[in-house]
C-alpha cells in the first residue's frame, strides 16, 4: 500500500512539474489568465465581445455593427485606461425616462431585445437611480436641502457650546433633609438648614 | 399633439415632439430611417424566436452577454496617470490615513485613563 501511495504521488509531482514546465515555457501567459481567460466554445465568438478601444475607422464600424448601432450613433468611452475598451457611450438617462406607452420586449426594464445596455445599466432600472425631470430645478433643491440642513447643525453646535436652561437648584427635602430616614441618630439633634433669605 | 402638456415628471415623448415632425432635415431622416431599421431587425428577430413553437430553450440576448462580459472582465484596464492616482488616493491612502487616525484616539483615551481623567460617556452605574 505504502509503495503504491508512493508511485501515486511521484506521479503527481511529476505531472505537475510537466504542467508547470509548459506553461512557463514560451510565451504562455500565466496561470490565472488561463484559468480566467478559457471561455466555452459554446458562448460567443471573440468578435461578437467586446474589445479593445477602436483605433482605425474600420475598427470603429465594425464596433458600431457589433453593438448594433448606427455609425453616427456610436461613440465609445475617452480611452484613458479606466478599462471601458469600445463599450459605447450612451446617453446618461434612466429607463423610467422611457416611453411606458410602448410595446418594449422586456416591459419591466423598458429595453428591446439586441438593443445595446447602458455601462450602468444595473444603476438606471427603474428601483434605482432616475433621471427623470424633477418638479423643481436640482439647484434649488440642493439649496435648500443644504441650507435646512446647516443652518440645523449650526444651531445645535452654538446650542452645545452655549447652553441655556431654566436655572435649577438641589433638591429640598423636610425634616432637615429626611435626617432620620436617612439614618441619622435620633439621639442627636440635627443642625437646621436654611434654604432661603430675607 | 396639440392637447399633450408636459407635466413636471413627465417630458415630452419623443413621438410628441413637434420637432420630430417639421422642419426635417433629409440627413436627420436618413439617420432615423438607418436606426429605425436597425430596430425593425432586432425586432424581428426576436419575434422569431419567440413565436417560434419549436423553440425550447432561453431566448439568448447578445447584449446582455456583451454587457456582463464588459463589467466582469477588466481586460482593457491600463495603469496610467489617472488610474494609478485614483487607485492610490482610494485603496492606499484610507489604509495610512485610518491608522493614523484610529491609533492617535486611542492613545488619547489610552493616556486619560491612565492619568484618571477618562470619563465613560455611557456608563449607566453612577
Amino acid at each position: 500500500m505504502r509503495a503504491v501511495a508512493c508511485q501515486r504521488g511521484k506521479m503527481a509531482a511529476l505531472r505537475a512539474g510537466l504542467l508547470t514546465r509548459a506553461l512557463t515555457k514560451g510565451n504562455t501567459p500565466g496561470i490565472p489568465n488561463i484559468i480566467l481567460g478559457t471561455r466555452a466554445a459554446s458562448g460567443p465568438s471573440k468578435d461578437m465581445l467586446p474589445g479593445s478601444y477602436p483605433r482605425t475607422p474600420e475598427e470603429t464600424a465594425a464596433a458600431a455593427k457589433k453593438y448594433n448601432m448606427t455609425l453616427e450613433d456610436y461613440k465609445p468611452y475617452p480611452d484613458d485606461g479606466m478599462g471601458y475598451g469600445d463599450y459605447p457611450l450612451l446617453p446618461e438617462r434612466s429607463q423610467q425616462e422611457r416611453d411606458p406607452w410602448y410595446q418594449w420586449d422586456h416591459p419591466d426594464l423598458r429595453r428591446n431585445w439586441g438593443e445595446p445596455m447602458h455601462w450602468d445599466f444595473d444603476m438606471y432600472i427603474r428601483n434605482r437611480v432616475d433621471t427623470s425631470p424633477s418638479p423643481v430645478e436640482w439647484r434649488t433643491m440642493r439649496n435648500q436641502l443644504l441650507g435646512f440642513v446647516g443652518f440645523m447643525l449650526l444651531m445645535f453646535g452654538l446650542g452645545e457650546m452655549f447652553p441655556c436652561y431654566q436655572p435649577v437648584a438641589p433638591k429640598q427635602y423636610p425634616y432637615s433633609e429626611l435626617y432620620l430616614e436617612r439614618g441619622g441618630d435620633p439621639e442627636k439633634e440635627p443642625e437646621p438648614l436654611k434654604h432661603y433669605e430675607i | 399633439m396639440a392637447t399633450y402638456k408636459e407635466a413636471p415628471l413627465a417630458t415630452r415623448p419623443k413621438t410628441l415632439d413637434p420637432a420630430e415632425y417639421f422642419n426635417l432635415s433629409p440627413d436627420y431622416r436618413r439617420a432615423e430611417e438607418k436606426r429605425a431599421a436597425l430596430r425593425a431587425q432586432l425586432k424581428r428577430q426576436y419575434l422569431q424566436q419567440l413565436n417560434n413553437p419549436h423553440r425550447k430553450e432561453l431566448i439568448e440576448d447578445p447584449a446582455l452577454t456583451r454587457w456582463t462580459y464588459a463589467r466582469t472582465n477588466n481586460n482593457y484596464f491600463r495603469p496610467t496617470a489617472k488610474t494609478s492616482l485614483i487607485g492610490g488616493l482610494f485603496g492606499v491612502l484610507p489604509l495610512f490615513v485610518l491608522y493614523v487616525v484610529f491609533k492617535t484616539d486611542r492613545d488619547k483615551r489610552e493616556a486619560k485613563i491612565k492619568a484618571g481623567t477618562y470619563e465613560r460617556p455611557y456608563n449607566l452605574s453612577t
